[in-house]
């Protein structure tokens, strides 16, 4: 996938979903906890399942999210010990020898991203597959993604996908009125109910 | 969106509570030095002596609330000015010490002659003597330390609410009216605690005196318990007039799980009923100008209810706080 060659202080990597595409087959959600090492039970990413309208006229959409690597993270705003941190190319991190566990971050999260790692007696979300970004793979729930809804990217790269994705289709983002400025694009569906 | 969980739970209710409650025994206490001096002596002593431990018993059981108990000192390493708790963590210290010497300082005779200072040597042969201190520099000292403690007390009442205030996420916390309720409760639930020590004790002294006081803690409390009242309305009313997400947040506590809790555990058992007992005691006092009846069964029942209805307040706004959440406004 596309790298770009600026320094990390200009980049910003954001997630751009395309829920048209999206089928609810959870690969997403099977790769990240094999690739994170999750455990058993708890979640880094998932579905969220909205449904519309009522019989016979209905619809489901499929909304893939994870932790949305907000510019403004009320996670990071309420950490009593700096344990999240955010990276200068935006990406919102735990160290986990700081974390003691408050779980103030958890009642912070609008979007109910986090989650007590009792293994690593700390909570845990996602990380946007540091490490993979760091050695130039895609995040694994972008990499395994069949039906191509989730891209990556660096929004501040006119060239790459998630740039070009969001030129092209109008987008949202969710729970924008928290002032949290999350990182995660959704494309809007073309379905039309009435 | 995950299911809900409680991930707060009743140790930080505890935590909310004990805290309200040694910060209210300490601003009453000082209160009751600055305004009564000799007069309120009893309650300014059962307020210091409460004071300091509540709060360390509260401090306690946030630390048992960690998944890593013994790692808390992180706590103490940094001070985060953007986080609530950080800046509570430090201020419950802070707390914690002033009204131990606070406590040190009302501490009755004859532990109190253990307080010494030391007398300047004659020459250097003669080793240092150490008086105990007299009552004067007592009673400048016990001001002093009541006046320092007293914005500390206050700080640490407002944070029990801020904490829960400074989450958006949450619409039932997100409002400054959180704040001020439990300010206003853990004054209540201070005084309420004085005045249940001062009926379980065996009073001394003469009933003059035991009735000033007792009329001063009744109206202090009754006071407080209408301000909570006129606390409460304006929170449904802001919530119910407000968006979406904040109307809905009332669900819980109009209809939903935590209802019969929150009206009659924390309104009807919490505040109208000690409101009646305290108000029916107080009136022959402020319209009749008699002395106000000695019963120290009524006095510690009503004690009682306020300080029970002051944890039942934190236990539904922590737990229904923690189900209410953003409405889901993405269905695009």
């Amino acid at each position: 996938m596309d790298q770009p060659n600026t320094s990390p202080s200009q980049r910003r990597w954001v997630f751009v979903m395309e829920p048209e595409r999206c089928i609810d087959c959870e690969a997403c959600m099977i790769s990240c906890s094999v690739e994170n090492e999750a455990p058993l039970g708890k979640h880094r990413n998932w579905i969220d399942k909205i449904e519309k309208g009522a019989y016979p006229l209905l619809s489901t959409t499929f909304l893939p999210e994870n932790c949305q690597h907000c510019s403004n993270p009320p996670c990071e705003r309420v950490c009593p010990t700096g344990a999240t941190y955010r990276r200068e190319d935006g990406l919102v991190l735990i160290d986990y020898d700081k974390c003691i566990g408050c779980k103030y971050c958890m009642m912070a999260c609008p979007y109910d991203a986090r989650f007590v790692n009792e293994e690593k007696k700390a909570v845990d979300k996602c990380t946007f597959c540091v490490h993979r970004l760091d050695a130039g793979l895609p995040p694994a729930c972008v990499e395994t993604c069949i039906g191509h809804a989730r891209h990556y990217g660096d929004i501040n790269d006119p060239n790459s996908d998630v740039s070009k994705l969001l030129a092209r289709y109008p987008s949202y983002r969710l729970y924008e009125e928290a002032g949290t400025e999350p990182a995660i694009y959704y494309i809007y569906s073309n379905r039309v109910i009435e | 969106m995950e299911p809900t969980e409680y991930h707060w739970n009743a140790l930080i209710v505890f935590y909310l509570f004990t805290a309200g409650v040694s910060a209210g025994a300490f601003f009453v206490s000082g209160l009751a030095t600055y305004l009564g001096g000799e007069r309120y002596k009893r309650i300014s002593r059962i307020g210091a002596m409460i004071a300091p431990w509540p709060v360390m018993l509260g401090l306690a059981s946030l630390i048992f609330d960690l998944t890593k108990p013994l790692e808390f000192w992180w706590l103490f390493l940094t001070l985060q000015y953007t986080s609530p708790m950080s800046i509570g963590a430090w201020l419950l210290t802070l707390f914690t010490v002033v009204s131990l010497i606070y406590f040190v300082l009302w501490i009755p005779r004859p532990w109190r002659d253990l307080l010494r200072v030391p007398q300047q040597r004659r020459d250097w042969r003669t080793p240092k003597a150490w008086k105990p201190l007299d009552q004067a520099r007592i009673n400048t000292a016990r001001r002093v330390v009541a006046a320092i403690g007293a914005p500390i007390a206050i700080g640490v009442g407002m944070y029990t609410g801020v904490l829960l205030g400074a989450v958006p996420a949450r619409p039932l916390w997100n409002t400054p009216i959180v704040a001020q309720l439990f300010l206003v409760s853990a004054m209540s639930t201070g005084a309420a605690a004085v005045l249940l020590i001062a009926a379980v004790l065996r009073p001394k002294g003469g009933h003059d005196s035991l009735h000033e006081e007792r009329r001063f803690l009744v109206s202090l409390d009754v006071m407080l318990i209408l301000v909570e009242i006129f606390i409460v309305l304006p929170f449904f009313l802001h919530q119910a007039l407000s968006t979406w997400s904040s109307s809905s947040s009332l669900r819980i506590l109009l209809g939903g799980s935590y209802t019969v809790l929150f009206w009659f555990g924390f309104i009807l058992l919490g505040l109208l009923i000690p409101l009646a007992i305290e108000g029916f005691e107080l009136f022959p006092v402020v319209w009749r100008e008699q002395a106000v009846k000695y019963s120290r069964l009524w006095a510690g029942l009503a004690a009682t209810l306020v300080l029970v209805g002051g944890l039942v307040l934190r236990y539904v706004i922590v737990f229904a706080g923690q189900v209410s959440h953003f409405l889901p406004l993405y269905t695009r």
